[in-house]
């Protein structure tokens, strides 16, 4: 819930989503380091130089993994291994819109089953 | 369509407040909404200059010495089609030192005034009387320019924002005790927000959860005025993401208002700047934002429970 600068993953020290493009991450790679840079307004009054310094940091090590496709695979892949949650999954639902998805057939019981042998067969 | 208060605050004088409330106002009006704009600088109003409209009475000061009973009366016509302004009070010396007790009834009274949109031009600074107005709007804005001095204190007045929210929360769950835990740390540095809530969720998990979600629920938006190029209008970008990091709060950037030189002129002949120049860049960003504002599903009326007044 909270977190500390370093514990925030690539994505949220970027501001950019999971399934963020590679342009969307360039931009905001450039966006981070205008923020950070040496002298920037924005972190004015508020951030220590070390504190910068840490972010600015992280940021180039988020943005060399992000680039690297084969590496931002392994890096999604570690971070959904230490995801705390996952939602379970629904095996059936009603249809939600334009996806029709219709329900599981009621499960037979033995007895049923062994009825409607009787009722095929007098 | 549900009613809004609007406030307009900042850390720094001259960021350009009163501007930004003013056009708001005006533009709304032009859309046919009812606006009561409320010049609620109570030590240096000059709200209704921006508007043309000269000191009179009745005023707000009127409501606050009793002479008329609501603040819809104190609520004046201007030469503008469903804009009235509640204007600022030129008895400043009482006015500026409001006690609890008026704080409390003009808050209660901003509430109960029956127009959908009222939008209160803030004074400069941290008092509890400019923090407690900003915190009871929805949408609060804060007003910074690209320099130094207004970003440093922009920061300023939103960790004012932030520990008076905390403080009313800490006293409405009687759990007074962790303010000066909390005065303590976050005075250290700026990752002492997260160490205060750290430390508050180890000992404490339950009311770490109230208050953490009472500083979630804080979502100012912002808008970097008199911007001369691009890498102005990206600091407001770059100040909202700092803030969102490094205070904890939900902070929107609305955009920016580019610097023009009209405006001054326009302030010299007493006429509205919005209206003079409504093709100007400035006036088209003021637009945007209003628009994006008016119609966002996720401003209702939210207040901190002390400052929350039960309607009579």
């Amino acid at each position: 819930m909270i977190k500390r600068i370093e514990d925030w993953n690539y994505y949220e020290l970027l501001s950019v989503e999971r399934t963020a493009s590679q342009d969307e991450i360039w931009e905001a790679y450039q966006a981070a380091l205008a923020t950070y840079r040496d002298g920037s307004l924005a972190v004015y009054g508020l951030v220590t130089e070390d504190e910068r310094g840490l972010i600015l940091e992280r940021i180039q090590e988020a943005f060399q993994t992000l680039r690297d496709p084969k590496k931002r695979r392994d890096y999604d892949l570690a971070l959904l291994r230490h995801a705390a949650y996952f939602p379970p999954k629904v095996p059936f639902r009603k249809s939600v819109g334009k996806l029709e998805i219709e329900d599981a057939p009621p499960k037979r019981t033995r007895w049923a089953r062994i009825k409607r042998i009787f009722s095929r067969n007098p | 369509m549900d009613k809004r208060i609007w406030a307009i605050g900042g850390g720094k004088g001259g960021t350009g407040k009163s501007f930004v409330a003013a056009s708001l106002g005006l533009h709304l009006a032009s859309l046919d909404r009812d606006v009561v704009l409320v010049d609620a600088d109570l030590g240096a109003p000059n709200l209704h200059t921006l508007l043309g409209v000269k000191a009179s009475h009745p005023d707000l000061g009127d409501f606050l010495t009793n002479a008329i009973p609501t603040l819809e009366e104190a609520a004046v016509e201007t030469p503008y089609r469903g804009l009235r302004i509640v204007k600022g009070s030129e008895n400043i010396l009482f006015i500026a030192n409001l006690n609890h007790y008026k704080k409390l009834r003009l808050l209660r009274q901003l509430r109960q005034i029956k127009t959908p949109n009222v939008i209160l031009d803030l004074g400069t600074g941290s008092s509890f009387n400019t923090l407690d107005f900003f915190l009871s709007a929805n949408p609060g804005i804060v007003v910074a320019t690209p320099e130094p001095t207004a970003i440093e204190n922009t920061y300023l007045f939103l960790k004012s924002c932030i520990m008076r929210v905390l403080k009313l929360y800490m006293d409405h769950y009687k759990i007074q005790d962790l303010h000066q835990r909390m005065l303590d740390q976050i005075e250290k540095n700026s990752q002492s927000l997260y160490g205060f809530f750290k430390s508050l969720m180890e000992s404490d998990r339950a009311y770490g959860t109230i208050l953490y979600r009472a500083l979630r629920a804080f979502r100012p938006c912002l808008v970097m005025n008199k911007t001369r190029d691009e890498r102005d209008v990206l600091l407001g970008r770059s100040v909202a993401d700092v803030a969102r990091k490094y205070l904890l709060i939900d902070m929107k950037y609305l955009g920016a208002v580019p610097y023009d030189d009209d405006v001054h002129e326009s302030l010299r002949g007493l006429r509205p700047f919005y209206l003079e120049h409504k093709d100007s860049a400035a006036a088209r960003a003021i637009r945007q934002m209003s628009e994006e504002l008016a119609y966002s599903i996720e401003f209702t009326l939210r207040t901190p429970p002390e400052i929350r007044l039960p309607d009579v």
